[in-house]
């Protein structure tokens, strides 16, 4: 019975908290690699290198079906900054307040640039650990003026330097201030956008094109997936969901086992009633059906005790990664759940209840 | 009067076997338990059979209720042959002709008497509002009708031999088949029940064949057999 209730636990929880797990799974395999994060960019053609997407064309980005958010950004591979005297060449991005949930990135002190900072034109900058290391020595700069190309700018935030890879050594600022105020800052030119999941990658990446050719004209337009890493993530997904279905599987067979065993030794204990219920008249038809329904509610109690189990379990999963998965869905589950374990309770009754039913009158009143 | 299963007036014999057999086989031969029986029984006939042990008394009793099928010959129950039916059929003839009361009173021991003298009426598919009077008049007649609500397990021997009768009768068969219904009980206890057999044939047409090593308990039936080498004589 506690395998079936596990089983059935394991099950609601599984299918219905899936899609929200493998979101926060798909945020953490950031750290493994980029698979969710597409880029979009114009070629780096002359002919192509004054094309701008505009605020429309993310905005239709973020509208499409499996698109969780979308980043525009400019950037240029010369800023300058003097700092005590010593000029520093760096590269530099212009970021809009969605590129750090794209990007997965977080600070390890101070805080991100916000939409506030975007709408005002503020001149704050967010510094790559390895950068904030090479223009000050130390990475705990927060607060601390930096001068880009004569402007003043405070640092309010240093990147964790995980998933970083060479933006470590790369500053960021405001989408808006970067426009008004770096020189031979690229134009609006690369989109960022992340899918809610890695199955979302190969529906999403095809349609973009389309999307944006929707909205404005965009030859030399260029997609670039991680299609390597997508794949390997995949492969690793699979592996792990085939390992979990496949335990609960083996758990719900386990149950099926034991509901058999139970059963075979209570015809074996009860044999002398079987063989006085068949003195008094009692079909075959009526034996069996006694020992199946007791098979089955044995198996649809536990289902209905994993039920709860699994209602125990969304309920805290979903408090626990903010999610709120659809109630439809959960109830679905549990209707499943108990078929499912009707089923098994049948299946894991029928012999026992077949060698009931069969069984001779005679040997059956005297057996010891 | 038979109420739920009306017992058709006839004038000849409720049971007629005629040169019935049973042999068991192992893996070293034949064994031979019933050669060639022959039996009659009319409507509230009381018939004792005894014999040994192992002769085979209780292998006839069985196959005259259906619980075990003969080797060959005869076996008409108001003139219906009753060897060759179904299990379906076997069962309901079970249900409907014959009631059964054995050595060792099996009765549900997690259930009230009520509920052991329920099980029968269920399968006979007795509505459930018809039920309450029918098992009330069956403890009456072996005098436990108070006993209605008392589970099972907290009856006495004798008691609990008398619920079994109770509950072979609930149904109002045409015979009853008692397999040593004594055998456990003390003398008085043994008595009662054979009171209570006789008070119950003698209110209507059912029939009586008691298996019994007890010669007090075939004194009080009406025909006594013996079982010997598998043949069975009047005495």
């Amino acid at each position: 019975m506690l395998a079936i209730a596990l089983g059935t636990a394991g099950f609601i929880t599984i299918i219905t908290m899936g899609r929200d797990l493998k979101q926060n799974f798909n945020r953490d395999l950031e750290l493994l690699g980029r698979a969710t994060l597409v880029k979009v960019y114009f070629e780096r053609l002359p002919a192509y290198f004054h094309q701008n997407f505009t605020s429309a064309t993310v905005q239709a980005l973020r509208k499409m079906q499996g698109v969780r958010d979308a980043s525009l950004a400019v950037c240029t591979y010369m800023a300058q900054s003097s700092n005590n005297g010593v000029a520093h060449n760096f590269s530099l991005f212009g970021v809009d307040n969605a590129f750090w949930d794209v990007c997965g990135f977080t600070t390890q002190d101070g805080r991100l640039t916000s939409l506030a900072d975007n709408d005002l034109r503020q001149r704050v900058v967010v510094l790559g650990p390895e950068l904030a290391q090479t223009l000050f020595g130390r990475k705990d700069v927060v607060g601390k003026k930096l001068e880009i190309q004569q402007d003043i700018y405070t640092v309010v935030g240093v990147l964790k330097n995980v998933g970083l890879g060479d933006l470590s050594h790369f500053a960021f600022m405001p989408f808006t201030t970067a426009q008004d105020r770096i020189l031979r800052i690229s134009p609006a030119n690369r989109i960022y956008l992340r899918t809610l999941t890695w199955d979302d990658v190969d529906k999403v990446a095809p349609l973009i094109p389309q999307v944006i050719q929707s909205v404005q004209y965009a030859p030399g337009l260029k997609v670039e997936v991680a299609w390597d890493q997508v794949k390997r993530v995949k492969a690793v997904a699979f592996w792990v969901q085939l390992f979990i279905y496949s335990s609960i599987v083996a758990t719900l067979i386990l149950g099926g086992v034991g509901i058999w065993t139970v059963m075979m030794a209570a015809v074996r204990t009860r044999t002398r009633e079987i063989g006085l219920k068949k003195a008094m008249g009692a079909e075959d038809q009526a034996i069996m059906a006694q020992f199946l329904a007791e098979a089955v509610c044995l198996s649809f109690t536990a289902s209905l005790a994993g039920s709860f189990v699994g209602l125990l379990t969304v309920e805290v999963t979903s408090h626990l990664i903010s999610s709120h998965p659809p109630q439809g869905l959960f109830l679905f589950c549990v209707i499943l759940g108990l078929v499912v374990a009707v089923g098994l309770g049948v299946a894991a009754g029928l012999y026992p209840s077949l060698q009931a039913s069969r069984m001779e009158v005679v040997s059956a009143i005297r057996y010891e | 009067m038979n109420e739920l299963y009306p017992h058709p007036r006839i004038n000849g014999p409720i049971i007629q076997v005629t040169r019935l057999s049973k042999h068991y086989s192992n893996g070293h031969g034949v064994i031979p338990v019933l050669r060639g029986v022959n039996l009659e029984i009319h409507p509230g006939e009381m018939v004792a059979v005894m014999g040994p042990s192992g002769s085979g008394k209780s292998t006839l009793l069985f196959i005259l209720g259906l619980l075990l099928p003969a080797s060959s010959g005869n076996y008409q129950f108001l003139g219906q042959d009753v060897l060759n039916l179904s299990r379906t059929d076997q069962a309901d003839f079970r249900r409907r002709r014959v009631g059964f009361v054995f050595q060792n009173c099996d009765l549900f021991e997690n259930s009230t008497v009520y509920e052991n003298l329920e099980f029968p009426l269920v399968y006979a598919q007795v509505e459930r509002h018809e039920r309450p009077a029918r098992i009330v008049a069956a403890l009456e007649r072996v005098n436990l009708a108070h006993r209605l609500r008392h589970p099972a397990n907290r009856l006495s021997g004798g008691e609990r031999q008398r619920v079994a009768v109770a509950r072979a009768l609930v149904n109002q068969p045409q015979v009853i088949l008692a397999d040593e219904p004594t055998g456990q009980l003390d003398r008085q206890n043994g008595h009662m029940i054979m009171e209570n057999f006789k008070h119950i044939m003698a209110q209507g047409d059912t029939s009586l064949v008691i298996v019994t090593h007890d010669t007090q308990v075939a004194e009080c039936c009406h025909r006594t057999f013996s079982l010997e080498d598998g043949v069975l004589y009047e005495s």
